[in-house]
């Protein structure tokens, strides 16, 4: 027996007669039983990988998966992912190498940091700050939570990742305090919280990398992650929901003092 | 689903469940790794190969196994094949797609898999392992229990065979059957986390430790790090 045995439903007959005799228009009716159309499709593919390489999620030089993997993987037609493959190549952000040791790979001049300022400078402050209030109220929850429930050798090994990334690497250390960040949500044992932590955090992630660039602010944004693992591990949820409350307010004050110098005549 | 006789404790019904998770792994794990010698010694051993041989048995796990899984497969020790640093060899769903990290939201390709309970805890104790309940953000992205063994050719670790319960499942399949006891029953792992009980009241996911245990009559589950309280 597996979990969610999936049943093939049949597309619903439309009557020929049905629509004309209550008066609805014949066409209307038939659009609603259109098929999704692989175009739609396409350009969601399309756009997931996009934002995943504007994002830096995806790094330039990176290979893509092969297109029948894509396709799987996103549950689209074979056709589908190389459209959307060919999409991307056209915008240039990826390119297409043929050979053994071809595929499709994101595009060298794919910079995230450019990619990151010229997304700054195009949010309103208002969409901004939305932003930061979404994502410091599930991460809060995720936290407080995860204070409750974690035990302290759930930490540790947090912990031990992190101190094992080299502080002068600004990638490296986005990935990693990426990645604590979504594993502190997921030991609040909500897996619903988690996957919006993971999908906030992929989204506002290029904008947090942008601090990143300052050491300054590297040390002082890792201080305080490390003071939000102390006070989950000794299970004190009001610290913990009052520090990751501060560490949003302070990384959005400084992006908002950033975009106003990128704005400024 | 099997009749369990009514003769059964809540520890061998728990045991039982699990346990026949265990026991389907450790029928192909020796299969798989005869496999896997057999394709090294005939040149590099690539990520590709491996999903070719690992995709059988993790059919046969989902047709074979009377419990509601979710996704099967096959962990490579990092560093084991011949270009790939880690690789998952994973199907899971209803329509048991093969599992590609790389094009999920964020880049689950370089999380570190080495710490995770599912596969730390088998390559330390070279045993089968219960790990969870716990937020699966590398595969299912659910609420998970990921049954895991450890496979080895002589004395080399090469990965773990493995499979994923979703407790909301593991639920629906075990509470009915561990009412009626007289007692109220709950399940925790080796950390005191809730997997499930019979008390509505008791939330799956918090943890129980130090006095909290107190109150319980507590009953290890024999080859598994999962105790059943009685309250």
């Amino acid at each position: 027996m597996r979990h969610n045995e999936g049943m093939v439903v049949p597309p619903p007959p439309v009557a020929k007669t049905g629509s004309a005799r209550s008066g609805r228009p014949h066409r209307l009716v038939r659009a609603v039983f259109q098929p999704i159309g692989d175009q739609g499709r396409a350009a969601l593919v399309e756009r997931r990988i996009a934002d995943a390489i504007m994002g830096g999620v995806l790094h330039a030089g990176e290979r893509l998966p092969a297109e029948t993997d894509l396709a799987q993987s996103f549950g689209v037609a074979p056709a589908t992912a190389r459209e959307a493959l060919l999409a991307l190549r056209e915008r240039g952000l990826i390119t297409t190498r043929r050979g053994r040791h071809g595929g499709s790979f994101v595009a060298d001049t794919a910079d995230p940091t450019t990619f990151a300022l010229d997304a700054l400078a195009a949010t309103s402050r208002v969409a901004l700050r939305d932003a930061a209030t979404h994502y410091a109220t599930i991460t809060a929850a995720a936290v407080e939570l995860a204070a409750r429930r974690a035990d302290p050798s759930e930490i540790a090994l947090i912990r031990h990742r992190l101190e094992r990334v080299d502080p002068a690497d600004p990638i490296g250390w986005r990935r990693a305090s990426d990645d604590a960040q979504i594993e502190l949500s997921a030991l609040s044992q909500s897996a619903r919280l988690t996957r919006e932590q993971m999908r906030l955090q992929a989204e506002l992630s290029p904008l947090f990398a942008l601090a990143d660039r300052e050491p300054e602010r590297r040390t002082a944004t890792r201080e305080r992650f490390w003071a939000l693992l102390d006070a989950v591990e000794r299970g004190d949820p009001t610290t913990a929901v009052e520090l990751s409350r501060a560490a949003v307010r302070d990384a959005i004050e400084w992006l908002i003092d950033v975009r106003e110098t990128l704005v400024a005549p | 689903m099997t009749t369990i006789p009514a003769t059964q404790s809540p520890v061998e019904l728990v045991a039982d469940y699990f346990g026949r998770a265990i026991a389907t792994l450790e029928s192909w794990k020796p299969l798989l790794a005869a496999d896997v010698a057999a394709a090294r010694a005939a040149g590099p051993f690539t990520s590709e190969k491996l999903d070719d041989l690992v995709e059988p048995y993790a059919h046969r796990t989902f047709d074979s196994l009377d419990l509601p899984v979710y996704g099967a497969g096959f962990i490579a020790a990092l560093d084991s094949l011949a270009d790939a640093g880690s690789h998952l060899a994973w199907w899971q769903g209803a329509e048991r797609t093969k599992l590609v990290l790389a094009s999920q939201s964020i880049n689950k390709e370089h999380i570190d898999y080495s710490e995770l309970e599912w596969y730390r805890v088998p390559q330390a104790t070279g045993e089968a392992h219960v790990a969870g309940p716990y937020v699966d953000y590398l595969c299912s992205d659910e609420y998970t229990i990921t049954v895991a063994a450890p496979v080895a050719i002589g004395d080399d670790f090469i990965g773990v065979a493995g499979l994923d319960l979703l407790i909301d499942r593991v639920e629906h399949d075990l509470t009915p059957r561990l009412v009626g006891y007289e007692a109220h029953v709950t399940i925790i792992n080796g950390v005191g986390r809730v997997l499930l009980s019979t008390d509505a009241r008791r939330e799956t996911g918090d943890t129980l430790r130090g006095s909290d245990l107190e109150a319980f009559e507590r009953h290890p589950c024999p080859g598994m790090a999962l105790e059943v309280l009685l309250h």
